[in-house]
């Protein structure tokens, strides 16, 4: 059988606080803070020591960023990945809970954002408008329950799958030895998935143009054709070097800032 | 005063929605329209008006962590302002829709405001300060809430002349700038993650990803079942030749050994 060492309560509460995903949120590291402090109950529990305490946190406060309303399903995989380390710390590699939590929050976007922004969301809205637009009171009424009650399913059994598939197959894994295989796997998803959103979610565009024989050329459109989302790969390649160079955070951030204006003003950007 | 107090509140409760309270669309026009019009004592008119503001905004969403323009705000300024003056749906389109794209760059000022408090975060982390990283997690919110409310508060108090002109008086170059910043914010973030995930041995596959998707214009979902193919063919590919191979010369590949997470 397999054990769980988290009880009801803590679920309930990672449920619960996985409503404020987006309270915190900031353009550098999205859903951040409202990741980990959804995870704190899960993390109360399992660990006691400052430093475990410590390096869970930190784990959780990196990049995240999904549809809110499939979040709890990948808390629920992070619960069940931070209670594997937990028991059995020295076969863990914990770099793999963000190397899944990597893997699984584009795909869940994905599916996400058509499922609730593209489809509940429309339904709703339509019945709801065309209601509403008569003057009755109805129309919000019913645009609220025909979206919720998809979503907050959504969130609850997200929650409860996410943690009992990911205990139940992290415990399988770990008896048949194939835990390293399955983490690289995560990995090589996790980094083609980096990859891809750095191709399609950074929106840099320059408006720059020059002219040749009379007529004036857009280098955006140059680039389209050649090499598109060359801007997004040059800027995340220079910070990532930055990073690697171990400038701080807080400085790579304002410099972006700084630079992100100054090339708008230069019509660079 | 105590009407420019409630729509206030229920724009700075508005903006919340997507923020604390799980997305669960009572921050949309089609239900603070209605809020809006119960206060000001025409319901019925405020039903209708959110009905329209819905359709025009109905495309809007924050996806994939941009900043859609603020229809909290937008909506119930304009709703606002078209009841006060009386004048209808039409008005409240008007000074909603230009509103909410000036009301967005408070929206991205908070998001990049809000670095400040990822930041601290950190620091409590690192003490792994569960009550710090809470306190920083719950600073951001009263922001947003601020952000949405005393613009709706003040043009209650002001009346429509004097929004269309503040909106006029503001350079564009401000709000454009910080547009373009907050674009190139998040590469900051997908650096990050690409640090935590960066093995000289899986490089490549972050430029495959982008490859894939930057050429093929396959979106996220694909890029990443793609890459479940190509995870799980090299595993069972390199599993086979790594079983020969194992003792005698501990070949360098995926499935042997750990995967560098430095």
């Amino acid at each position: 059988m397999t054990e769980r060492a988290l009880d009801q309560k803590t679920l309930r509460s990672v449920f619960w606080r996985s409503f404020a995903l987006q309270g915190a949120f900031n353009y550098e590291r999205m859903q951040n803070l409202g990741y980990a402090y959804a995870m704190i109950p899960v993390l109360r529990k399992l660990y006691t020591t400052e430093q475990q305490r410590s390096e869970a946190l930190q784990r959780h406060l990196t990049f995240f960023n999904t549809t809110p309303a499939v979040s709890p399903a990948i808390m629920g995989v992070s619960a069940a990945m931070e209670e594997q380390n937990a028991r059995d710390p020295e076969n863990f590699d914990t770099g793999s809970i963000n190397a899944v939590k990597a893997a699984l929050m584009a795909p869940a976007a994905g599916i996400g954002d058509s499922l609730f922004w593209g489809t509940f969301r429309v339904i709703a809205a339509g019945i709801g408008i065309s209601l509403a637009s008569q003057g009755n009171i109805l129309g919000p009424i019913l645009f609220l329950l025909l979206y919720n009650i998809p979503h907050i399913a959504v969130r609850y059994f997200g929650l409860r799958y996410g943690y009992r598939f990911g205990t139940e197959s992290l415990q399988k894994m770990a008896a048949a030895g194939t835990m390293d295989t399955v983490m690289s796997i995560a990995n090589i998803i996790g980094m083609m998935v980096v990859g891809a959103m750095v191709a399609t979610l950074l929106h840099i565009t320059t408006p720059l143009t020059f002219g040749m024989s009379g007529a004036e050329v857009e280098i955006q459109a140059i680039l389209d054709q050649m090499f598109p989302a060359l801007l997004p790969l040059l800027a995340t390649i220079g910070v990532f070097i930055l990073i690697r160079r171990k400038v701080s955070v807080t400085r790579i951030t304002l410099g972006v800032l700084v630079v992100g204006i100054l090339l708008h003003i230069l019509h660079i950007l | 005063m105590t009407t420019a107090l409630l729509i206030g509140l229920i724009a700075g409760i508005g903006i919340l929605d997507e923020r604390i309270f799980g997305a669960t669309l009572f921050g949309r026009p089609l239900v603070l329209s209605v809020l809006v019009g119960v206060v000001l004592g025409h319901p019925v008119e405020g039903i209708i008006i959110g009905a329209q503001l819905e359709l025009v905004w109905m495309g809007l969403a924050g996806i994939g962590g941009s900043t859609p323009p603020d229809w909290v705000t937008g909506g119930v300024i304009g709703t606002t302002l078209a009841i006060l003056s009386g004048e209808g749906v039409g008005v409240a389109l008007a000074i909603a829709v230009p509103v909410a794209v000036l009301a967005q760059s408070l929206g991205v000022l908070v998001r990049i405001i809000n670095l400040h408090f990822a930041n601290r975060a950190d620091h409590f982390a690192m003490r792994g300060d569960f009550r710090g990283v809470t306190v920083m997690m719950w600073i951001p919110p009263i922001l947003f809430f601020l952000s949405t409310f005393i613009p709706a508060f003040l043009a209650t108090l002001l009346g429509a002349g004097r929004i269309e002109g503040f909106m006029n008086a503001t350079p564009s170059w401000i709000i454009d700038g910080l547009t373009v910043a907050g674009n190139l914010l998040p590469a900051v973030g997908f650096a990050l993650l690409l640090d935590i995930l960066y093995s000289r041995r899986t490089a490549v596959f972050a430029v495959l990803g982008f490859l894939i998707a930057a050429y093929a214009g396959i979106d996220i979902t694909g890029v990443a079942l793609i890459g479940a193919c190509i995870a799980i063919i090299l595993t069972l590919f390199m599993q086979r030749d790594g079983a020969a191979t194992k003792k005698s010369s501990g070949v360098d590949n995926l499935t042997e050994g750990e995967i560098v997470y430095d």
